[in-house]
């Protein structure tokens, strides 16, 4: 297969990726669009490693998912943390409304 | 046990150069272990502590390797003077951070142990961006380097401001991350390599000076690189971080972060990338005017101390690249030596601003009034910073400033130079008021004119002194000291900045 | 006796950092003891100094930053020695005022201290024989002002707002000059290592192109800081925000920081865009003459007049320098000498009239004030008549020396700059009139000039008047240097007229 196909796809992808996060205001759906673009980068990585036939790239490519990994467990850990922050108040105003 | 290591094919390691890092991912282990501890002082206070350990033990351990040039781990990172440099910029960047964050309410929130560990860990990031000859390294770093910063700016977990900093950071800084990585891609499909090495060797062999795949790879680059190193147009995230996040966690950031990539930036475009060097260079003095525009007309009016820093230390940044885009030694030492005086300056600024915000709940210009009558070693620091930032003579940005124009005239770029006085000049719009709200007679009520003392309840005034932090007024008087006597005898400066690029190509 | 240039330089600061330190009580005695020091120093480096050797004495030179080529040179030479004389004897005449009146009356540590910033910025300026020393103070002469308008300011809601603009003006001047003064240095070296010493990069003159814009660079600093017109934007906020014993040696003594770094710097490094610019310059400063004689003649402010005529003066001494020849920069010395010694008392005397008038400083709530103050009315007079340029001032001889040379060079200019002579009488007239007598002022307490008052405004009238019974002092001093400052420019001119 072409390398090219490769390259246009990971384009596709890392456009996407960039116009999702650039639109999108729900941060899970922002994470996922971050997630979108990391990809579309090891895509890159892997059609380029096998043109030239070597490994690098896949061993980049493997580290790459590493760290988009954590991104998102840290990214998902704030999103976790501001609702708890947020729900609390609620809570509160609720129960002040009660009593 | 030789016989088993033998057989096993690893890379060879000098230990002795690796040590820095060790000390610094070491010392992360360390105190992240120790805070796991009951007693709570050792968790408030040993802890800190410790990691203020780690990090002079990590300065010493670079004093022992100051003259050495190794390649480590197959010149996968380098140990050479600019390493040695920058580690030295972060680990001080991180001492003064650890002090400012002795008593800050974020480290309690998430617990003494991770928030210093996660500081440690940020730094040892830095070390290894600026450290990494490799396309693979240079990313693991970034994000080592990143990843415990979006943390650390969300740190303090009940304030939204807080969160909502971390959350957008963590997102632009994926963004850049990302960008970055698919430049990083490019070039390794353009080159087939990803060492700094092979790529300039292929670079120069195959010609691809010019090459579309070789300039969206470089242009790729660049942007990720601008957008962790929040250059204009990519910098619109830092006002908002900068202003939500811990104020230490900002000091740390601003300093340490833009050390370690202009560092990077250095080294990527100083050795793989420097045949495309008609390629990039004008899109660094592009970027570099941007920034400098932006930065010193943002930072007008604005009345949030550090909003009104994370604009500066974006133009701040643009006066750094003008030391890279002349791609001399001269212009590599201009920006080491910009760097050192940006950091005396920074820190002894973010301290100040952290025991205002202690006493007065408020980081607003306004909470410095009257501030030089109260304290004048704070007023003072404060003082000097400004000064320096603005690069008024007696102060070490003076001395950093002539030495970036000089770099810039040169190389034969002297209209840089204007545009970095011309930045300057709007500069002095917003750093000044600062200095006025410090000095001008106090007319808040309350407060006797003549003794600048509170009328009611001097005791009140002893308390709050209390709350604001002796290691923080610390931090800010030796900033202040150094700014001073390194704008009258830069001496010491220039000694230690000498040579950066010595062992630059070694490996 | 040697004298070390250092200690004349430094003796201000030492005792602005001391006067820091002793009881609040003591500051402005030791800071007046400081001024009174170097007064001593400078009247013996004045009488020690060789005027028939010229040339640089009582050197210093030492590297300060071996990496940036800057050098800590020091030299006293015949277009510094009076002007350095002058500096010694405005400073302590101000720091004297303070003492005498107890002003101010807070802080009068950090006030002392800033004074003494100040006045070592000012020495250092003249004294320095390094390009990036002389940016180097002449910035740094600027920041105590800054700190000092801020905190002693007249008017609490302005002067915050005025300080900043005095001080981004002359900053915007000064940066600039700043990148001239690097690009000289690295294009004088041509690859070879960057030096800054004045010497040094007289021997490597940069081409033609070079030296045109780092001479306006230059020359923009310096008719920013002077001010000239169209650059006095920050004058009239400015003037009228400081306080006045800082106000004194700043409008006295600053201003001819610049119009000495013509002599010293601009000139004998630029020597052909000096003489390709010289109408330009000349133009500015008959601009300046017209615009600050007929500002000082509307203006009612008293304060202002004084600074309009000065913007006038200024101009008078651009327009001796940039004749381009001896007889005309030897006028602009002598006038920048006794200008400095003019401005400073009767900034002195504004206060007085203000006590007088129930503090307003507006000359229409002024008249008759001389009615029980003769003493008062004779020391303003005297004043007003050097101001003027009586004959029989060394103002006189001042003026008249520029317009000679203006004469020389460039006559249809010289015509004009001949009104601005006559209308300097007209303004400093009006000014002592309407002030001194006339119907009295509605809240005039006219009253005679106390001893305290007396001790700070007689001496300095008599300095004047010793000035001008002998100007020889100063023009003898500076006739030989200012041919030297001139030669390179001369030459140049002479090249290319014929």
């Amino acid at each position: 297969m072409n390398i090219n196909w490769f390259l246009i796809v990971s384009a596709l992808m890392f456009a996407l990726g960039a116009i999702g996060v650039l639109v999108r205001r729900n941060p899970l759906v922002v994470l996922l669009c971050l997630e979108l673009m990391l990809n579309a980068g090891n895509l890159a990585l892997l059609g380029f490693s096998r043109m030239w036939g070597d490994g690098d790239g896949q061993i980049f490519a493997i580290v790459v998912m590493v760290v988009a990994a954590c991104e998102v467990a840290i990214g998902l850990g704030i999103v976790v943390a501001l609702y708890r922050r947020r729900l609390p108040i609620d809570v509160d105003e609720l129960r002040e409304l009660a009593g | 046990m030789t016989s088993v290591l033998a057989s096993v094919k690893g890379p060879e390691i000098d230990w002795a150069a690796f040590s820095p890092l060790l000390g610094l991912f070491g010392g992360a282990l360390i105190v992240l272990m120790v805070g796991l501890s009951s007693p709570r002082v050792i968790r408030a206070h040993g802890v800190p502590a410790l990691t203020i350990a780690a990090f002079g033990a990590t300065i010493g351990l670079l004093i022992w390797e100051w003259n050495e040039q190794v390649s480590l781990i197959q010149d996968a990172l380098i140990l050479d003077r600019l390493t040695i440099l920058i580690t030295l910029l972060v680990c001080v960047a991180g001492i003064a951070s650890t002090l400012l964050a002795w008593r800050e309410q974020a480290a309690r929130e998430i617990a003494h142990g991770e928030f210093f560990s996660l500081l440690l860990i940020a730094a040892g990031g830095m070390v290894v961006l600026a450290a990494s000859r490799n396309l693979v390294t240079t990313f693991v770093g970034l994000e080592l380097l990143s990843l415990p910063l979006y943390i650390l700016c969300a740190s303090r977990l009940r304030s939204e401001r807080s969160l909502e900093s971390g959350l957008k950071y963590l997102i632009v800084g994926s963004v850049g991350s990302a960008t970055l990585l698919y430049g990083f891609a490019m070039l390794y499909g353009a080159t087939g390599e990803t060492d700094y090495a092979g790529i300039l060797t292929q670079v120069v062999k195959e010609g691809l000076m010019g090459d579309a795949l070789f300039l969206a790879a470089i242009g790729m680059t660049i942007v990720g690189l601008a957008f962790k190193a929040s250059l204009a147009p990519f910098h619109q995230w830092t006002p908002d971080v900068y202003e939500g996040a811990p104020t230490p966690v900002t000091a740390f950031m601003s300093v340490a972060t833009k050390a370690a990539a202009l560092g990077v930036i250095v080294r990527l475009f100083f050795t793989a990338l420097l045949p495309g060097v008609d390629d990039w260079r004008p899109a660094w003095i592009a970027i570099a005017v941007i920034s400098i525009l932006v930065g010193n007309v943002g930072a007008l009016g604005q009345r949030s101390l550090k909003r009104m820093l994370a604009f500066s230390s974006i133009a701040q940044a643009g006066y750094l690249l003008v030391g890279v885009v002349v791609v001399t030694e001269l212009g590599a030492e201009a920006v080491v030596l910009y760097l050192v005086v940006y950091l005396l300056a920074n820190l002894a600024a973010f301290a100040v601003i952290t025991v205002r915000e202690r006493e007065t709940g408020s980081d607003a210009i306004g909470s410095l009034r009257g501030l030089g009558a109260r304290s004048p070693i704070l007023a003072g620091a404060m003082t000097l910073a400004m000064l320096s930032l603005a690069g008024i003579p007696a102060t070490a940005g003076f001395i950093g400033k002539f030495r970036l124009i000089e770099a810039a005239a040169d190389g034969g770029y002297t209209w840089l130079g204007i545009v970095i006085v011309v930045g300057s000049m709007i500069s002095l719009a917003y750093y000044l008021p600062v200095v006025a709200a410090m000095w001008r007679p106090d007319t808040e009520p309350g407060v006797d004119p003549a003794t600048g003392r509170a009328v009611l309840a001097g005791g009140a005034q002893e308390a709050e002194a209390e709350r604001g932090g002796w290691e923080a007024t610390l931090v800010a008087a030796v900033m202040g000291a150094a700014i001073l006597v390194f704008g009258i005898v830069p001496q010491p400066l220039f000694e230690l900045v000498g040579d950066v690029l010595k062992g630059f190509g070694t490996g | 006796m040697t004298i070390h240039l250092s200690i004349v330089l430094w003796l201000p600061l030492a005792f602005g950092v001391l006067a820091l330190l002793v009881p609040r009580s003591l500051a402005r005695w030791v800071s007046l003891l400081g001024t009174l020091l170097t007064l001593g120093y400078a009247i013996a480096l004045v009488a020690d100094y060789d005027t028939a050797a010229g040339g640089l004495q009582y050197v210093t030179d030492r590297t300060w930053i071996a990496e940036l080529g800057i050098h800590y040179k020091l030299a006293v030479t015949g277009l510094n020695v009076v002007l350095l004389l002058t500096t010694a004897i405005l400073f302590t005449a101000a720091a004297l005022w303070a003492a005498l009146r107890d002003e101010p009356s807070e802080r009068a540590g950090l006030y002392a201290l800033l004074m003494g910033l100040a006045q070592s910025g000012v020495l250092g300026a003249f004294l320095a024989q390094d390009l990036a020393l002389f940016v180097v103070f002449f910035d740094l002469m600027l920041v105590p002002f800054y700190f000092l308008t801020l905190i002693w300011g007249m008017d609490p809601d302005k002067r915050g707002a005025a300080v900043l603009k005095l001080f981004i003006y002359t900053l915007v001047g000064s940066l600039l000059m700043l990148v001239g003064a690097i690009a000289t240095g690295v294009l004088a070296a041509d690859g070879g290592s960057v030096s800054f010493v004045l010497s040094d990069l007289q021997q490597h003159l940069l081409s033609n192109g070079s030296q045109q814009w780092i001479f306006l660079v230059f020359a923009l600093a310096f008719l920013i800081k002077m001010p000239a017109f169209p650059f006095h934007g920050w004058m009239p906020d400015g003037y009228s925000q400081m306080p006045i014993a800082p106000l004194a040696v700043f409008t006295a003594i600053l201003s001819k920081v610049a119009a000495y770094g013509f002599l010293q710097v601009a000139i004998p490094l630029f020597p052909k865009a000096a003489v390709q610019y010289q109408e330009l310059i000349l133009i500015f400063a008959l601009a300046s003459v017209l615009y600050g004689s007929v500002m000082a003649f509307t203006a009612t402010r008293l304060r202002l007049i004084l600074g309009y005529s000065s913007v006038a003066q200024l101009g008078f001494i651009v327009l001796g320098i940039f004749a381009l020849n001896e007889r005309g920069a030897d006028g602009a010395l002598l006038q920048s000498v006794n200008h400095a010694l003019v401005a400073a008392p009767m900034i002195f005397v504004v206060a007085l009239l203000a006590a007088r008038a129930g503090g307003s400083e507006d000359l229409r709530d002024m008249g008759g004030i001389a009615k029980r103050a003769p003493a008062f009315a004779a020391l303003f007079l005297i004043l007003s008549f050097a101001l003027l340029a009586m004959p029989g001032s060394a103002n006189f001889i001042g003026e008249l020396f520029i317009l000679i040379g203006l004469f020389q060079a460039k006559v249809a200019m010289a015509f004009i700059a001949a009104v601005g002579v006559a209308l300097a009488a007209v303004y400093a007239l009006r000014l002592y009139i309407r002030s001194m007598h006339n119907r009295v002022g509605p809240q005039v307490d006219s009253r005679e000039i106390s001893l305290r008052e007396a001790l700070v405004l007689v001496p300095m009238v008599l300095v004047v008047i010793a000035l001008s019974l002998y100007p020889q002092f100063a023009l003898g001093r500076v006739e030989q240097a200012v041919k030297q400052s001139l030669s390179a420019a001369t030459a140049t001119a002479g090249k290319e007229t014929p």
